[in-house]
């Protein structure tokens, strides 16, 4: 029988996780995070502190801001352009918003990860609303690149058809399975 | 921070108000794009708890999102778009502003 999210009380939701599971979470949660820190907005910054613009809240808001679409497909795809037809102000927006996007993606991630720590091994895991929230962007994410991984472009779309028998990313086919339906039982979940 | 007084000026009335309206107070819009990984489930919730909109009415959007390859999700003034689009982008669902 395959995990599937269920409404419990007090608006918690409730998972059952073998270990198996519970591990392949971690460890994509895990993959996430690694994703997301190679685009880290933030490189270590010279010690020295323009008083002003920290007093406005605008230190970060240098040269290291990004604004160009990211290279990787997967990261241009949690990151898409806001305004198709002007590059300029797509790049004002990135440099406004991409940092904050990618510490909220960073966030929800980290909750999955530390709520599954609570059941190392396996069990049910119970969670709160902040969490579930959490949860669901994090599975969203994770699905996002693994889906663009498998060059998954069209609706109804059989992945990985175009791939050779020895193409690793194969592997991640049921992967991508697995998630979706945990995604969808937690959306119901969430709803009902 | 400022603002400037709103200026009377004389036009001829040869448009509906509430057209005048779209273009004066709402003038850019929020776009959803079909992609082929988000669930359908998803996106019809991400419609009812980011936006507020009743159940029939998130599903008919994510319908028309699905079926047309993309749909208007919310107007509003440029800094109100470009915050539902950033919102967008965190739930991961595809989405562009545009004017109206």
């Amino acid at each position: 029988m395959i995990a599937a999210f269920t409404s419990g009380p007090n608006g918690t939701v409730l998972v059952d996780l073998r270990s198996a599971e519970a591990r392949l979470l971690a460890d994509l949660f895990g993959d996430l995070l690694d994703l997301l820190a190679d685009d880290d907005p933030q490189p270590p910054r010279s010690n020295e502190v323009d008083p002003l613009a920290a007093e406005l809240g605008l230190d970060g808001f240098g040269d290291d801001t990004p604004t160009a679409r990211p290279d990787d497909p997967a990261l241009a795809r949690l990151f898409p352009d806001a305004y198709p037809d002007d590059p300029d102000a797509t790049a004002e927006f990135r440099r406004y918003t991409q940092a904050d996007l990618t510490a909220e993606r960073r966030r929800r991630a980290n909750v999955a990860l530390e709520s599954l720590e609570r059941i190392k091994g396996g069990g049910r895991l119970s969670l709160i609303p902040v969490e579930a929230a959490a949860w669901l962007g994090a599975l969203n994410d994770l699905r996002l690149v693994l889906g663009t991984r498998l060059e998954i472009t069209t609706d109804d779309q059989e992945p990985g058809q175009d791939f050779g028998p020895s193409d690793p990313r194969t592997a991640y086919i049921p992967v991508y399975y697995y998630l979706g339906y945990l995604q969808e039982t937690l959306v119901e979940a969430l709803s009902g | 921070m400022v603002t400037s007084a709103p200026v009377e000026v004389d036009r001829p009335d040869v448009r509906g108000e509430e057209e005048v309206a779209e273009e004066t107070d709402r003038p850019w819009t929020t776009i959803v794009w079909n992609d082929p990984i988000n669930l359908m489930s998803y996106v019809t919730y991400v419609f009812e708890s980011y936006f507020g909109y009743p159940k029939t009415k998130a599903h008919k959007l994510m319908l028309d999102v699905h079926h047309r390859g993309k749909a208007v999700v919310a107007h509003g003034t440029r800094e109100e778009m470009e915050r539902d689009v950033s919102a967008m982008h965190s739930y991961g669902l595809w989405a562009t502003m545009q004017r109206a």
